[in-house]
C-alpha cells in the first residue's frame, strides 16, 4: 500500500538571519541565571551551592541538579554573586542566582578536559556538564542518551530540520560547527555503539546539506537526510516516521524502537565539552522579528536579559507587541525586555503591535481545515466541542476527550494557524490536555 | 511603554477567513447564476435577487429578534439564497422563492444555531420543502429562451419516459440549452466554478467527483453510455455534486469520510433516478447523506499516530 504521509503546513520560512554568521554580544555587567527549566515538562529548581557575596568564574558549578527534571547551572561570568532570589518569567516560578560581573570573565580553574572510558562515565560526564535539550524541552541530554544503558539504540537522529519561522540558529550551528557535529557523533559510536546516524535537515538549507555531505563522505554510518520545508517537521513524531518509518506507539518509549532523537546543537554542545571542559555558559540564538532594527544571531551568556540582546541588534525600531522565546508557532511569551534567556532558549523574537493583532474569533464552520492539517490525525474540533459542554456534563466531556485522545495532542498549533473562523484550537487543546489528566487523577484515586 | 502581549502559540495566522471563503463560494457560483440569466431571461435574475435579499434579511431579523450576535456579514445567508435560486426554475412564483428563503435560514440554519451548526443542507431543504408544498419545481421547467423543441419536460423526465428522441442534443446540454432550474442547466459555468473552488482551495475534487462518477458508472451499467451521459449532465448532479454535496456544515469533516458521503449520495442518486418515479434524485440524495454524517464519521476513525 502508499506510505502513509504526514500533514504539515506550509509555512513564510521568515528566515533573514540565515546568512549572517553569529557575533558576540558585548560583555554583560550582570547575569540572572534561573536554576529552573521553566518549561511545561519540568519546573524543578537545581539546588543552589553558592551563597551571596561569594565570588565565581566563568564555568563553575554554581547550583547542582536533583534528577531529571532539572540540570547542573554554572556561572556564565565571572564576579560576585549577588542574590538568589525568586523569579517570574513566561508565568512560570524559579528560584535565580544573580550575579555582578567583574568583567574578567575568568574561568574556572577546576575545569578539566573529561576523559571517560565506558558508558556510565561518558553519561556522568554529561550529567556533570548541564547539558540539556535545545530544541526546546531541556530534558537533560544524559537522561536521554541513558536509554542506551538499558536497550541498543541503533539509529541517532540528529534534529537538524529547524522548522520553526525565524530561527537560524541550529543552520548557522551546522554550516560552522561540523567539526563537533563529527566529535558527538565519533563519541556516540564509542560509547553508545550505534550503528546508524541520520542527520535530517529541511531543504531550505541547501549550504548546510551540502556542507555536511561532504564532511560525512567517507563515513557510511552518517547519512545527510534532506527533508521538505514543512512544519512541523522538527516535532519528535513527525521526524521519526519521516527519516525512518517508525511510530512510538501509545506506551511507548522511542529507545524502544532503538532510536534516539537529538537536537543538533545539543549533539555539539556536548562534543564541546569533551573538547574544552567548558560547561554549558553560553549559546548561539537567533534575535529576529518586526520590532527589532538589525535582526542577528547572536553568541550570548546565558542569563543575559532580552534587553542587552536587543541593543546588540541597533535597538527596537518600534514597541513590542510580543516577545517570544522561540519562533513564531510554539514560542513562549515573555512579560518584559529584562526577562533572561535559559539554556534552551534558541531564539528571541519581539513583533510589532502591529504583526499581534488579533482577529476576533468567530464560529465555527465545520471546514475540516484543523482536521486535514493536523501531523497525527486529530480532529481538534471535537476538544473544542467537549470544552465548551456546560457544567455538569464532565462524564461527556472526559469520554469525548479519551476517544479522540487529545492527549496524543503535541500542541504544535497547525490547527490554531488555518483556522479561517479564527478560533484558539491549540490554546483549546492545551486547557483540555490539562483538564482530563486532572479528571483522571481524580477518578483513580476515587474509586478503581 | 504597553506592557507586552502574553498569549500561547501560534503567534502567527494564515490569511484565511470564513467571509473570504463564502466570497470564494459565491464567486465560483456567478458563471451558473450569470448563465441562468442569459439563459432564462429577466425572470431568472428576479428570482436571485429574490432569493438572496429574502435570505439575508431573515437572518440578519432573526439574530436581532433572538438577540444574537449579527452574521449576515460572513456572506453564508447569500450563499444559501444564491444557491436556492439557481435550485429553482423560473416557473416558481417569487412569493414562493421568498418563503424558501426564510424557510432555509430560520428553521434549517438558524434555528440549529447558525452557521456550521446546521445538518441539512438549507437550500436544499427549502427547494424539497417547495417541491412538497407548491409542487413548484415539477410544474413545468420553462424552456431557455430560443430553444421551443423541448419546453415542459426536462431531460431527465424525457429520459424517464424512453422519450430519447427529444433529447437536446449533449453540446446544448453541456452549454444549458435545456429546460431546469436556473443554474442547473449550463455546464460549462459550473465546471468554471468547480475550477474557481479547487484553484482556491475551498473545497476537494474528490467529493464532485465521487458523487458524479457514481452515477455516471452505475448508469453506465445499467443504461449504456448515451444515457450515463445524459445522467451525468441532466438534471442538479453537477450542481448538486460541485456546491452541494461539498457544504462544510452539512458534510462530514474527515475526508475519508467525505468520500464515503459522496460515494452515499451518488448511489442513492442513480437509485432514486433509475427505480423510482421521481425524476430527480440529487436533492433527496443529499439530505439523506447530512444526516448520516455522524456515523460516516465514525465508521471511518483512524487511529492517531502515537494513539491507539
Amino acid at each position: 500500500m502508499f506510505k502513509k504521509s504526514i500533514s504539515s503546513l506550509k509555512l513564510p520560512h521568515l528566515k533573514g538571519t540565515a546568512g549572517l554568521a553569529p557575533v558576540r554580544i558585548p560583555q554583560p555587567k550582570e547575569v540572572l541565571l534561573p536554576v529552573s527549566p521553566m518549561n511545561s515538562h519540568s519546573a524543578v529548581n537545581a539546588e543552589p551551592v553558592v551563597e551571596v557575596g561569594q565570588h565565581v568564574t566563568v564555568g563553575q558549578l554554581i547550583a547542582k541538579e536533583k534528577d531529571r527534571g532539572s540540570s547542573n547551572i554554572h556561572a556564565s561570568v565571572s564576579g560576585t554573586v549577588k542574590a538568589i532570589e525568586p523569579y517570574v518569567a513566561g508565568g512560570r516560578k524559579a528560584i535565580a542566582i544573580r550575579i555582578e560581573s567583574d568583567g574578567k570573565m575568568e574561568k574556572c580553574p577546576d575545569l578539566k578536559i573529561p576523559h571517560p572510558t565506558n558508558l556510565d562515565e561518558f553519561l556522568a560526564c554529561i550529567r556533570d556538564s548541564g547539558a540539556v535539550g535545545l530544541g526546546g524541552a531541556a530534558y537533560p541530554v544524559w537522561a536521554k542518551l541513558s536509554a542506551a544503558q538499558k536497550s541498543h539504540i541503533s539509529t541517532v537522529l540528529i534534529n537538524g530540520a529547524e522548522c520553526e519561522p525565524y530561527i537560524t540558529c541550529d543552520h548557522r550551528v551546522m554550516l560552522e560547527h561540523g567539526d563537533l557535529i563529527q566529535k558527538g557523533i565519533e563519541l556516540m559510536k564509542q560509547f553508545m555503539g550505534s550503528e546508524e546516524y541520520i542527520i535530517g535537515i529541511e531543504k531550505n538549507k541547501p549550504d548546510a546539506i551540502e556542507a555536511l555531505t561532504e564532511r560525512f563522505k567517507d563515513d557510511p554510518a552518517v547519512k545527510i537526510l534532506p527533508l521538505s520545508s514543512v512544519y512541523p517537521q522538527g516535532a519528535k513524531q513527525v521526524l521519526l516516521y519521516n527519516a525512518t518509518g517508525k511510530v512510538v506507539e501509545k506506551g511507548q518509549r522511542m529507545a524502544s524502537l532503538g532510536v534516539v532523537i537529538i537536537n543538533v546543537y545539543s549533539l555539539v554542545k556536548m562534543a564541546e565539552y569533551f573538547v574544552t571542559g567548558m560547561p554549558m555558559v553560553e549559546r548561539i540564538l537567533t534575535v529576529e522579528g518586526s520590532a527589532v532594527k538589525e535582526p542577528k544571531n547572536l553568541i550570548a551568556p546565558i542569563g543575559v536579559t532580552v534587553r542587552e540582546l536587543v541593543e546588540a541588534c541597533g535597538g527596537l525600531k518600534e514597541e513590542p507587541g510580543k516577545i517570544l522565546f522561540g519562533g513564531a508557532m510554539m514560542g513562549k511569551t515573555q512579560e518584559s525586555l529584562d526577562n533572561v534567556i535559559l539554556k534552551a532558549t534558541n531564539a528571541v523574537v519581539i513583533m510589532n503591535r502591529k504583526d499581534t493583532e488579533k482577529t476576533a474569533a468567530s464560529p465555527c464552520i465545520h471546514c475540516g481545515r484543523c482536521v486535514s492539517v493536523c501531523p497525527l490525525g486529530l480532529n481538534p474540533t471535537a476538544f473544542s466541542r467537549a470544552m465548551e459542554l456546560p457544567e455538569g456534563e464532565e462524564e461527556l466531556r472526559a469520554a469525548i476527550l479519551q476517544r479522540e485522545q487529545v492527549k496524543v495532542c503535541m500542541e504544535c498549533g497547525c490547527c490554531s494557524y488555518v483556522c479561517p473562523a479564527h478560533r484558539p484550537l491549540a490554546e483549546t487543546n492545551t486547557a483540555a490536555i490539562g483538564w482530563i489528566r486532572n479528571w483522571e487523577k481524580a477518578h483513580k484515586e476515587g474509586g478503581r | 511603554m504597553e506592557k507586552p502581549i502574553m498569549s500561547s502559540g501560534p503567534h502567527i495566522h494564515s490569511h484565511a477567513s470564513s467571509r473570504r471563503i463564502m466570497l470564494d463560494v459565491i464567486i465560483a457560483l456567478l458563471p451558473a447564476a450569470i448563465a441562468g440569466v442569459v439563459l432564462f431571461g429577466l425572470p431568472a435574475l428576479w428570482l436571485i435577487v429574490t432569493c438572496v435579499a429574502a435570505a439575508v434579511i431573515s437572518e440578519y431579523l432573526f439574530n436581532l429578534i433572538a438577540k444574537r450576535k449579527q452574521s449576515v456579514g460572513d456572506l453564508s445567508a447569500v450563499v444559501t439564497g444564491l444557491l436556492l435560486a439557481l435550485n429553482l426554475s423560473t416557473a416558481v412564483p417569487l412569493w414562493q422563492a421568498a418563503l424558501g428563503s426564510v424557510f432555509a435560514i430560520v428553521l434549517v440554519k438558524c434555528a440549529f444555531g447558525g452557521i456550521g451548526h446546521n445538518i441539512a443542507n438549507p437550500a436544499i431543504a427549502a427547494r424539497v420543502f417547495l417541491l412538497l408544498s407548491f409542487g413548484s419545481l415539477t410544474a413545468g421547467f420553462p424552456a431557455p429562451r430560443g430553444v421551443d423543441a423541448f419546453s415542459g419536460a426536462t431531460p431527465l423526465a424525457l429520459l424517464a419516459e424512453g422519450n430519447t428522441g427529444e433529447l437536446p442534443s449533449l453540446l446544448q446540454m453541456f452549454l444549458g440549452q435545456r429546460g431546469g432550474a436556473i443554474g442547473e442547466t449550463c455546464i460549462l459555468a459550473l465546471l468554471i466554478g468547480f475550477a474557481y473552488l479547487l484553484i482556491r482551495k475551498v473545497i476537494s475534487w474528490q467529493t464532485p467527483v465521487i458523487f458524479m462518477g457514481t452515477v455516471f458508472v452505475l448508469s453506465l451499467v445499467f443504461g449504456g453510455f448515451t444515457v450515463a451521459v445524459y445522467e451525468l449532465l441532466a438534471g442538479g448532479l453537477v450542481l448538486g455534486a460541485v456546491f452541494m454535496a461539498t457544504d462544510y456544515s452539512t458534510t462530514p469533516i474527515t475526508a475519508r469520510a467525505r468520500m464515503l458521503f459522496a460515494l452515499g449520495c451518488g448511489l442513492i442518486t442513480f437509485v432514486i433516478r433509475w427505480f423510482f418515479t421521481l425524476p430527480e434524485g440529487v436533492s433527496y440524495s443529499i439530505l439523506c447523506m447530512n444526516l448520516m454524517v455522524p456515523w460516516l464519521e465514525r465508521w471511518t476513525r483512524r487511529k492517531p499516530l502515537g494513539g491507539v
